[in-house]
């Protein structure tokens, strides 16, 4: 059968280039592989596999280039008999967020980060020199295996991948339904009109910018991992460290900005009011980049002292493991309702799984292979000396990461050993902490605080040796100047304990880099790396201190309701009406619509000796829309030294039709006569039922008959009420009176019967009370939250003036010269 | 000893109490009359939202009270001090992390799961009926 009207060769093409890309990786992989294996033999068969493995990965390259290409062509297209398309694009989208469209499914994401894979690929392909088969061989594999995630094929009826190219009527749920026998079936459904369109939450600057740069952070673990597997297959144990040096800490920087655009998001268009909240998608990204900063400084200890071979192997590996680890905890389903930006399970658990698997056993068998042969230290570490304290510190961060990732994986935990798991070991499944929050930072903090202390005085140390004498005076003078600046800042505004602790030690990470780069590297930029970076994050523990621990939530509700409840974190703001919260009065002037928007906008005043003066206004607003709910969006005023945040926890989204039929708190009830039920501290009573209609008649031939409900009301003090709602059957057509009981202001409508039970449905409603428009809403002062965002760029630019450092020094020294 | 070994028994120390302080902290699924034997002890609750009982938001108290049926069918009013989430109505299913009382189930804090926002086909298979 032909259809109409359905474009079916760029699914075609979509479907043979993935297939290309699939098989091109693979053969590239073998190709290098076994141009690995055999490094010794004659260069010209070597030549020829190296021919075989760069075409077949530039193949990939172009296959990959193609599916994108395609795919956009579709959503572009608005081709919704693609069920891609129609899941995740709607006509009505704003250019701007058609890309977000690409990777909010599973495949598009899956598709990014092969894109970002093969790019990186590629610069290794020209870049890595005599790494270049060593390496390449495992990017082979990683991109085979990701692309098998997109084939959509099944084999012995097990489902290898899902691809993005399927159209509605192929679904399997759809297979045999009616209206895939429709040749018109495209015009003739209003569904495939227009799709479904894009997740409200995506839609914001911060979602086209933080996908690509964290699945491209990613990517760029796998460069270290590649270059580590290749030197453990070649075993050259050392040779591999230089080169993969300014990979890891290119992975560093994009990593890390990819996860502070997250949280940059989470602040901006999240209503959770903060930008971290130890979620455990959030947190399944920051462990591979707390262990991938251990494994750069281990390879920095391994690059000018040696000795740190195996823990260097370790943690690059890991890092890239728990890549895969966080993939799977967020796209297999696992996480279900434990997070906000988990995936649906596609099915393709188990293959998600066996991923997982091939690699842990592959990389960590290939490393216990081959861990005696790896060169052991021969020296042992003096406690002054700075490898000593530079691996102490990647410690922490083993143990610190493993805190977090051992947490997160809660719902694994229940799983494997659940008492429905594998296992049973558990009496009962575990739930996330009560406080989530508090059990993070119970551990994070304290590790926060000697990582602090680490990264400010290891600096002054200097490889191999004892010099503690020569900057003595410059560390104590550091450490005395911090202290003094965090107890002047404690006496302003208290900071008690560990909070005190961790307040001193970023005050003295900044102050220590600063003084380091000033003193002892003499302002030199070229190695200027490392202390701004380490400012950076000095910055980011002081600024998350700070906006946390003294966030201010001034929109507080001072009713009392009982003494175990919390005190109330939201204000009601009535329309014209002025609250006071905090130093500012505020006014909701009034609702306005923008698209699906609806704005509310709220004015801050101050008030002056002049009388109240606006200071600004913030518009938080609900996006709302048909198919995903509605979406608060908080609106922020930023200053240098705090930010107003405000968003709005409730607001009437009724239309005002529905608000002028005044009534409220429907509820649906099924009675039997002589029934009570409570409604609104009210009894209500189905006392009888009264019949009217001429009853001699035979019931099809009956043509009116009136069913009357006796409903008796009594109140608490015991007045009593009556209502009788009807239901009228006339000529065939059902008709029912409502009845109404003005002074307690109860509606009761007459909704069916039911055959079955021989019970009667009655909706009751309640007249609304005259009121004005309200919303509720929530404010919190976050101060010096700018200190974090200046620390993140800080951060940032110190990582990359230390990419171009490590350049730099293998340019200098060839990167044979690994000193033992 | 070495003094990289000192530092590998405190990793190995910490790591221990990192695991025994995930046991410890997780919380508990519960139903309601297990977290009624325990009255004030925090539990999470899965259950279902009664839309057939009466639901009420007091904007002013900001009290929000509805009534829940949780997986055995066991029906408790709940309160829940903030204002009443978005698109309640339409939850599949609710999470209620609070205690419990004589009278009611005091929630701080409910997570819902709406029906998928990604996979919603039916709408495309319903238009056949």
């Amino acid at each position: 059968m032909e259809y109409i009207g359905e474009a079916l060769l760029p699914g075609e093409l979509g479907r043979i280039a993935v297939t290309a890309s699939f098989t091109f990786a693979l053969l590239s992989s073998i190709a290098f592989f076994v141009m690995t294996l055999k490094k010794d033999q004659n260069p010209a068969s070597l030549k020829a596999w190296d021919k075989l493995g760069t075409w077949t990965f530039t193949g990939h390259m172009v296959s990959v280039l193609a599916i994108i290409a395609i795919l956009f062509y579709l959503i572009f297209n608005h081709r919704f008999e693609y069920d891609y398309v129609w899941k995740h694009s709607s006509l009505d989208l704003p250019l701007r967020y058609i890309f977000s469209c690409f990777w909010e499914g599973q495949e598009g994401s899956f598709l990014l980060w092969m894109f970002w894979n093969a790019v990186l690929g590629m610069i290794l392909l020209f870049t890595a020199g005599k790494w270049k088969a060593p390496a390449m061989l495992t990017f082979g594999l990683v991109q085979a295996f990701l692309a098998s995630m997109i084939l959509g094929v099944y084999v012995f009826d097990l489902k290898v991948g899902s691809s993005p190219f399927v159209l509605i009527r192929e679904l399997p749920e759809n297979i045999g339904a009616a209206w895939t026998f429709w040749p018109d079936y495209l015009t003739r459904l209003p569904a495939f009109a227009d799709g479904n369109g894009l997740n409200p939450l995506l839609q914001n600057y911060w979602m086209t910018i933080h996908p690509p740069t964290l699945f491209l952070g990613f990517a760029s673990t796998l460069v270290p991992f590649a270059f580590a597997i290749g030197g453990l297959v070649n075993k050259d144990f050392k040779g591999w460290v230089a080169p993969a040096l300014p990979w890891t800490f290119f992975s560093v920087m994009i990593l890390g900005t990819g996860i502070l655009m997250g949280g940059a998001w989470a602040y901006e268009a999240l209503s959770f009011g903060g930008f971290w909240a130890w979620d455990p998608v959030e947190n399944s990204s920051l462990v591979p980049w707390l262990t991938l900063v251990g494994g750069a400084h281990l390879m920095l200890i391994q690059k000018n002292r040696g000795g740190t071979l195996h823990s260097s192997f370790f943690f690059i590996i890991l890092t890239f493991l728990l890549v895969l680890y966080s993939t799977f905890l967020t796209r297999s389903g696992v996480l279900g309702d434990s997070s906000v930006h988990s995936f649906v399970d596609l099915g393709l658990n188990q293959q998600l799984r066996f991923y997982l698997l091939f690699f842990v056993f592959g990389a960590f068998g290939l490393l216990l292979w081959r861990y005696r042969s790896i060169p052991k230290k021969n020296h042992e570490d003096s406690l002054s000396s700075r490898e000593f304290w530079m691996f102490v510190g990647a410690l922490v961060l083993l143990v610190s990461s493993f805190q977090i990732i051992f947490s997160t994986s809660m719902p694994v935990l229940n799983l494997l050993v659940g008492p429905e798991g594998y296992l049973p070991l558990l009496e009962n499944k575990l739930a996330a902490p009560d406080d989530p929050i508090d059990h993070y930072n119970g551990f994070q903090i304290p590790f926060a605080i000697i990582i602090a202390f680490l990264m400010a005085f290891t600096q002054f140390l200097v490889y191999r040796g004892n010099s503690m004498s020569k900057h003595k005076n410059d560390i104590f003078i550091t450490i005395g100047i911090s202290l003094v600046a965090a107890i002047l800042i404690s006496l302003n505004s208290s900071f008690p304990h560990v909070y005190f602790l961790l307040l001193f030690a970023s005050i003295y990470l900044i102050l220590g880099n600063l003084v380091y780069w000033i003193r002892v590297a003499k302002g030199n930029l070229n190695i200027a790396g490392s202390s701004v970076a380490h400012v950076g994050f000095g910055m980011i523990l002081l600024g998350s201190l700070i906006s946390n621990y003294k966030k201010q939530v001034i929109s507080k509700n001072d009713t009392y309701i009982a003494k175990d409840f919390p005190q109330n974190e939201n204000l009601l703001i009535e329309e014209g009406d002025t609250v006071q919260m905090g130093n500012y009065h505020v006014v909701w002037t009034g609702e306005r619509k923008e698209g699906n928007h609806r704005i509310y906008d709220m004015d801050y005043l101050r008030k002056t000796e002049a009388g109240f003066q606006l200071d600004f206004t913030l518009s938080p607003s609900i996006l709302a829309t048909d198919n995903a709910g509605n979406n608060p969006e908080p609106s922020t005023r930023h200053y240098l030294h705090k930010d107003v945040y405000t968003h709005l926890t409730y607001a009437d989204l009724r239309t005002e039709e529905e608000k002028a039929q005044g009534f409220t708190n429907e509820a649906t009830v099924e009675v039997g006569q002589g029934d009570t039920i409570i409604y609104d501290k009210q009894f209500v009573i189905m006392d009888s039922i009264l019949v009217e209609g001429d009853l001699t008649k035979q019931p099809h031939e009956m043509d009116y008959i009136v069913l009357g409900a006796k409903i008796n009301v009594v109140r608490m003090d015991g007045t009593r009420y009556t209502a009788m709602p009807k239901y009228v059957i006339q000529n065939n057509t059902l008709n029912q009176i409502d009845d109404e009981i003005e002074e307690l202001g109860l509606k009761f409508h007459f909704d069916s019967i039911n055959q079955e039970t021989g019970k009667f449905a009655f909706k009751i409603s309640k007249r609304e009370a005259d009121e004005p428009p309200f919303v509720v809403i929530k404010a919190i002062i976050f101060p010096w939250i700018n200190v974090l965002w200046m620390g993140s760029i800080v951060m940032i630019i110190g990582t990359v003036l230390a990419i171009f450092q490590r350049i730099r020094a293998n340019n200098r020294t060839p990167s044979t010269t690994t000193k033992e | 000893m070495k003094k990289t070994h000192i530092a590998f028994i405190v990793l190995i120390a910490v790591a221990i109490g990192a695991i025994i302080a995930t046991f410890t902290n997780a919380g508990t699924y519960a139903t309601f009359p297990a977290a009624e034997t325990q009255p004030g002890k925090t539990f999470t609750v899965i259950g279902q939202l009664n839309l057939e009982a009466e639901m009420d938001f007091n904007a002013r108290q900001n009290l929000f009270r509805f009534v829940a049926q949780d997986k055995d069918g066991n029906e408790r009013t709940v309160y829940y001090n903030q204002p009443k989430p978005q698109d309640f109505e339409r939850a599949e299913e609710i999470t209620m992390k609070g205690f419990a009382t004589d009278t009611a189930f005091i929630a701080s804090e409910i997570l819902m799961k709406c029906p998928s926002k990604y996979n919603d086909q039916n709408q495309v298979a319903d238009v056949t009926e």
